[in-house]
């Protein structure tokens, strides 16, 4: 069976790529390294010191691709400091032997906060709909190797409703408003690759139905009554993710591993 | 050495149109409307935003009004009006720019030095007659305050429904275009205030301006936003809409929508230097650049650091930098004066984005926000004058073959960035030695859908040498009321924790709680397939 890691490697690597070549975005090819390879050395160290295998370099790349996808930095330093919170909160904030947040989320969330150097830029995809098609198959491809779609669909059930209620009905907008932030790619790629992780999410599926509402409800709130331009559901799943230590101990199930998870 | 300066203009000037800013312009008869290029600079630090609208109103209409949706009551000290010279002098500071350079000859030494253009000076609107309206009120509409600053009425409505509001300006003798509805119902529903103003003719009279003034307003409000979809009510096909936006700490960014930067550093023909080419130039590029794009983006024109200890505020600078009591009138409230001349001290960030949207691309109001992005940005564009001759030494031989080359690339580059048809200009490198702009120039056949923006540029051309008398200097009384203005807007911008760091604490919070207490909690749910090993 084959490790769900290497196509989120091949699709993050190509949406970065698309975003680069085909976007134009503005890159520090230097920041991007430095990404990587701080993600990969912190990794190294920490892997070395608890006595785990390589393969869990396959993780670190994932979290960096994230990172050089989502997080745009002015000076290298906040670079290699993002790359050092992510990894190393997979270490430093864990229960039992499991990481509560996941490392892009939490290392956006603590350098946009601490420095005044990070931001996300949630225009940087556009609206165009073969990008929705895109990352949408992309994304189901990769959870269907992964096995968590259930919590992408709650999450769009309840963010894109939500949203779709208020500027459809409740505002009385034309359906292309809501269509247009239904295309944004930052959500999209936050739907598929960042709240679907499966490690920082509840174990039993009545759980991660519990989990994905909150995120889409609270990202929903976010959005409206503080105006949160960017990274509304980023901050959501920060907030909701301590919330797997109840919700893991209300609901007992078996967790997630990588390498004996059965591709569905 | 003289002084060359070049003209370089970054507006799309339309003589004889009204433009309409966010609001729309409703007119008595029955004319059509058409919104071309608006202006607007939008201060912004903390939940506190100064927006300064451009009047650019011209024409025959007798009557103007505009409805601009704002988020709040705007109280009579969070109105004002300003005078339109800064919107000159931040257009011409921040405009895409054409610099010249000199070759030297090899084999001679020359004196040279970098020259700077500077941007072309936009025409006056006309005069236009006010008539002042009787206010009336329609079922639902609610005025909800009544203001007189400078020479308009002003009075910030509140609606139940659009039909009210609707009727309330069909009373009073104003169409509204057909899709005007679509875009008042959301606004309404979302407790969106409209500011409606007009023109009072006895303040217009005795005010001895010529011209309308731009209008500066200010509110508190977490909304970061421009909407721009009412602006789209009467618009046939695309606007344009040229923002500037002053943030402390980087740039300014489009949330909704995509941003693109233009092509830039790009050295281009010796020709578009000459006849107001430039002008065209600029606009068959940033039109080709807007549709490669899809025409969903906005386009980035300029961001620089302009804190007042940055030592380079400009480079090159096209225009005199725009001095503390400028910035003063375009709102930007956190900086405060230098002792002497016209410096500042303080940080400050501008960014000019330029939008063209229309609406099928634009479904949404324009959302920002602003990142700390520190990034500089210029749209600036080279052309290179070859030294003159004799070329009577080894080096001078290889550099007139060099030049050929150069030449043609020159127009490939001119070809890519605008699209106009190359093959015209096969006469520029066709031969001869290099001779700057001088015997065998032929005026070069430009591209007919470039022809009236080039008309347009050349009317308004104005290639005299910049200096602060010719685009003018922000006169002594600054605008109605302007210190308390700015003084509400220092006293507004209290500091407060931070949604973000509020979250932040209650995700914490939620941690140490899940940590504490994950023990005595009760297992609600067990179980699940076995795992297949």
């Amino acid at each position: 069976m084959a490790d769900g890691r290497h196509f989120q490697i091949l699709y993050l690597g190509s949406f970065l790529l698309f975003g680069v070549f085909n976007l134009g975005w503005e890159v520090e090819a230097l920041n991007f390294l430095l990404v990587v390879g701080s993600c990969l050395l912190v990794q190294l160290l920490f892997a070395w010191y608890h006595g785990l295998s390589l393969t869990t370099l396959k993780s670190a790349m994932i979290s960096s691709l994230g990172l050089c996808i989502l997080l745009k930095v002015n000076h290298p330093s906040t670079a290699v400091l993002a790359a050092a919170v992510a990894i190393g909160s997979k270490f430093l904030i864990q229960v039992e032997k499991k990481h509560v947040f996941n490392p892009v989320n939490i290392a956006i969330v603590l350098t946009t906060l601490f420095t005044q150097d990070a931001w996300v830029s949630p225009g940087q995809w556009g609206s165009d709909v073969a990008l929705l098609f895109f990352v949408g198959a992309a994304g189901l491809m990769v959870l269907l190797k992964v096995g968590r779609l259930d919590i992408s669909l709650w999450f769009i059930v309840t963010f894109f409703g939500l949203e779709m209620i208020r500027s459809l009905f409740y505002l009385g907008w034309p359906a292309d408003h809501f269509m247009h932030f239904m295309t944004n790619g930052t959500v999209l790629l936050f739907t598929f690759f960042m709240i679907t992780d499966p490690v920082t999410t509840p174990n039993h599926p009545m759980a991660r139905i519990l989990f994905s509402v909150a995120v889409g409800a609270l990202a929903f709130v976010f959005t409206h009554v503080l105006y949160m331009q960017s990274g509304a559901p980023i901050w959501a799943l920060f907030v909701v993710s301590p919330s797997t230590l109840f919700l893991d101990r209300l609901f007992a199930y078996k967790r997630f591993s990588w390498q004996t998870h059965p591709a569905r | 050495m003289k002084k060359i300066i070049i003209a370089a203009a970054a507006l799309v000037l339309s003589l004889g149109k009204l433009h309409a800013f966010c609001g729309f312009y409703v007119a008595k008869a029955d004319a059509k409307l058409f919104n071309k290029n608006s202006q607007v600079i939008i201060a912004r630090d903390g939940s506190h935003t100064v927006i300064t609208m451009s009047n650019d109103f011209q024409g025959d209409v007798k009557d103007f009004a505009i409805v601009v949706p704002v988020p709040v009551v705007l109280q009579s000290g969070d109105i004002r009006v300003v005078q339109q010279i800064i919107f000159d002098k931040i257009d011409a500071y921040t405009a895409p720019r054409l610099v010249e350079y000199y070759d030297e000859n090899p084999c001679r030494v020359y004196d040279r030095l970098m020259y700077a253009p500077t941007s072309v000076k936009s025409s006056r609107a006309d005069t236009e007659r006010m008539v002042m309206e009787d206010e009336a009120k329609a079922n639902g509409v609610t005025i909800e305050a009544t203001y007189t600053v400078g020479e308009y009425d002003i009075m910030i409505l509140s609606a139940k429904e659009s039909d009210g509001l609707k009727i309330w300006l069909t009373q009073n003798g104003y169409k509204l275009p057909e899709d005007a509805e679509e875009v008042l119902d959301p606004y309404i529903h979302d407790g969106t205030k409209f500011f409606v103003a007009k023109v009072n003719l006895e303040q217009y009279k005795a005010n001895g301006y010529s011209n309308l003034r731009p209008l500066q307003i200010q509110f508190d409000s977490p909304k970061f936003m421009l909407p721009i979809r009412l602006g789209m009510a009467n618009a046939n096909g695309t606007q344009d809409l040229t923002i500037y936006g002053f943030t402390r700490r980087g740039r300014m960014e489009v949330s909704n929508y995509r941003t693109t930067k233009l092509p830039t550093d790009r050295e281009i023909p010796e020709f578009v230097q000459h006849q107001g080419l430039f002008g065209s130039f600029y606009t068959s590029l940033f039109d080709k650049a807007w549709r490669s794009e899809g025409r969903n983006s906005v386009m980035l024109e300029y961001a620089w650091d302009i804190s007042g200890s940055q030592p380079v505020k400009c480079d090159p600078c096209p225009a005199p930098l725009v001095s503390f009591r400028e910035l003063r009138e375009a709102g930007v409230w956190w900086i405060e004066g230098n002792s002497w001349g016209d410096g500042y001290t303080g940080e400050l960030f501008v960014t000019r984005l330029h939008a063209r949207y229309s609406r099928d691309k634009f479904p949404q109001d324009l959302q920002f926000i602003a990142t700390p992005n520190r990034q500089q940005f210029q749209g600036r564009y080279v052309v290179r004058h070859p030294a003159s001759g004799p070329f009577d030494c080894e080096e001078g031989r290889q550099y007139q073959a060099d030049l050929k080359r150069r030449k043609r690339l020159e127009v490939e580059e001119l070809v890519a960035l605008t699209g106009w048809d190359g093959s015209k200009f096969g006469w520029y490198f066709g031969g001869g030695e290099g001779k700057s702009g001088g015997v065998g120039f032929v005026e070069p056949l430009v591209s007919p859908d470039s022809a009236q923006s080039m008309l347009a540029m050349t009317q308004s051309s104005d290639s005299g040498l910049p200096n602060d008398d010719s685009v003018g200097k922000v006169s002594g009384t600054l605008g109605t009321g302007s210190d308390a203005f700015i003084a509400r807007a220092q006293k507004s911008s209290t500091k407060s924790l931070g949604a973000r760091m509020v979250i932040f604490i209650s995700a914490l919070g939620l941690l140490l709680a899940g940590l504490l207490v994950r023990k005595r909690i009760p297992q609600i749910r067990a179980g699940g397939p076995a795992v297949r090993p």
